[in-house]
C-alpha cells in the first residue's frame, strides 16, 4: 500500500505524544508529593537514530559477538519505541520532590501542539490519498 | 481505558488539591477553638491538620507490568494517604476571664498559625489551577483526534 510507512510513523508519534501527556499529568498531579521524582518520554531521538540508520547516515558499532554492545542503534529489527524514563539524580525541592513546574507547564503545551501538528499530517495524508482517488 | 487514564491522573490531583483546601478551610475555621475534644474530663483545644500526600501506582496486575517493561512505568496520580495532627504544643494565653482558663489564668489556644495556613491555601490553589490547565490540554488533545480522516 501506498505510504503506509508514513502512517505508520505518524500513528507511532502520535502514541508517544499521548503517552508523554500521560506522563506530564502525573508529573503535575505529583508536583508537591515528598520524594516524588519525575519522568519523561523518549521518542523523538530513537526514531531519528532508526531513520539514520535507514538511510546509513548514523556510525554503527560493527558486532562480532552477541555479547557486544549496541553502538549508535539499538537493535537493527526493531522499530523505535517510546519509553519512560524517571529522572532519579536531581532534587529541586526541599521535600526530595524534582518537578518544576513551570517546565512541566510548557512541556504541557509543546506535547499538546505537537499532538496537534501530528494530527494535521495524518489528515494532509489521508487527503492526498483522497485526491489521488477522486482524480 | 488507557487512553483517557491521564484524565484520571489529573482528577486524582484535583481531588487530593480540593480536600487540602478543605483542611485548610478547617484549620482557619477552628484557629480559636478551645474545645475540640474533652480528655479526662477537661477540653482540649484544636489541634492543626495537616494531609499526607503519596504517589499512586498501578495495581500489579499482568497488563500493569506488562506495560512497564514494555515502555517504562507510568504512574496513576496521587493520592492522600492520611490526615494528621500536627503535633506543635498549644500556645498559652493569659486570659483568666476565659471559661477554659486554669488555675493560673492561662487559656491553651489551637497551634494553629494563620500565616501558615494562607501559604498552604495559596500553594493547594495554584497546583489545582495547573492540574485544570492539564486536564484541559488533554481533553483538547482527544477531541482533535476526533478529527483525524474528516
Amino acid at each position: 500500500m501506498i505510504g503506509t510507512r508514513t502512517l505508520n510513523m505518524l500513528e507511532r508519534s502520535l502514541d508517544a505524544a499521548t503517552l508523554s501527556q500521560k506522563v506530564i499529568a502525573n508529573n503535575i498531579a505529583n508536583a508537591s508529593t515528598p520524594n516524588f521524582k519525575r519522568s519523561e518520554v523518549k521518542f523523538e531521538q530513537y526514531l531519528l537514530q532508526e531513520l539514520n540508520a535507514e538511510r546509513g547516515r548514523s556510525i554503527v558499532g560493527r558486532r562480532t559477538d552477541s555479547r557486544h554492545i549496541h553502538i549508535g542503534r539499538s537493535s537493527s529489527s526493531n522499530p523505535a519505541t517510546a519509553r519512560v524514563v524517571t529522572d532519579n539524580s536531581t532534587t529541586f525541592n526541599h521535600n526530595n520532590n524534582n518537578v518544576d513546574i513551570d517546565y512541566e507547564m510548557a512541556m504541557l503545551a509543546w506535547n499538546q501542539l505537537k499532538y496537534n501538528l501530528l494530527i494535521d499530517r495524518t489528515n494532509g495524508f489521508f487527503k492526498s490519498i483522497r485526491t489521488a482517488i477522486d482524480k | 481505558m488507557a487512553m483517557f487514564s491521564s484524565f484520571n491522573i489529573s482528577a486524582s490531583a484535583l481531588t487530593a488539591q480540593r480536600l487540602r483546601m478543605d483542611v485548610v478551610a478547617s484549620n482557619i475555621a477552628n484557629a480559636t477553638s478551645t474545645r475540640a475534644q474533652l480528655v479526662d474530663g477537661r477540653w482540649v483545644p484544636y489541634q492543626r491538620k495537616m494531609v499526607v500526600m503519596e504517589a499512586r501506582t498501578a495495581q500489579p496486575s499482568f497488563s500493569s507490568v506488562l506495560e512497564n517493561t514494555l515502555q517504562g512505568s507510568v504512574g496513576q496520580g496521587v493520592r492522600v494517604t492520611q490526615i494528621v495532627n500536627d503535633t506543635e504544643p498549644f500556645k498559652r494565653v493569659y486570659n483568666p476571664t476565659h471559661p477554659d482558663a486554669d488555675e493560673s489564668g492561662y487559656v491553651l489556644m489551637p497551634n494553629v498559625d494563620l500565616l501558615k495556613e494562607q501559604v498552604d491555601l495559596l500553594d493547594a490553589t495554584r497546583a489545582y489551577e495547573a492540574n485544570v490547565t492539564a486536564f484541559n490540554a488533554s481533553k483538547a488533545m482527544f477531541t482533535k483526534a476526533l478529527e483525524i480522516g474528516k
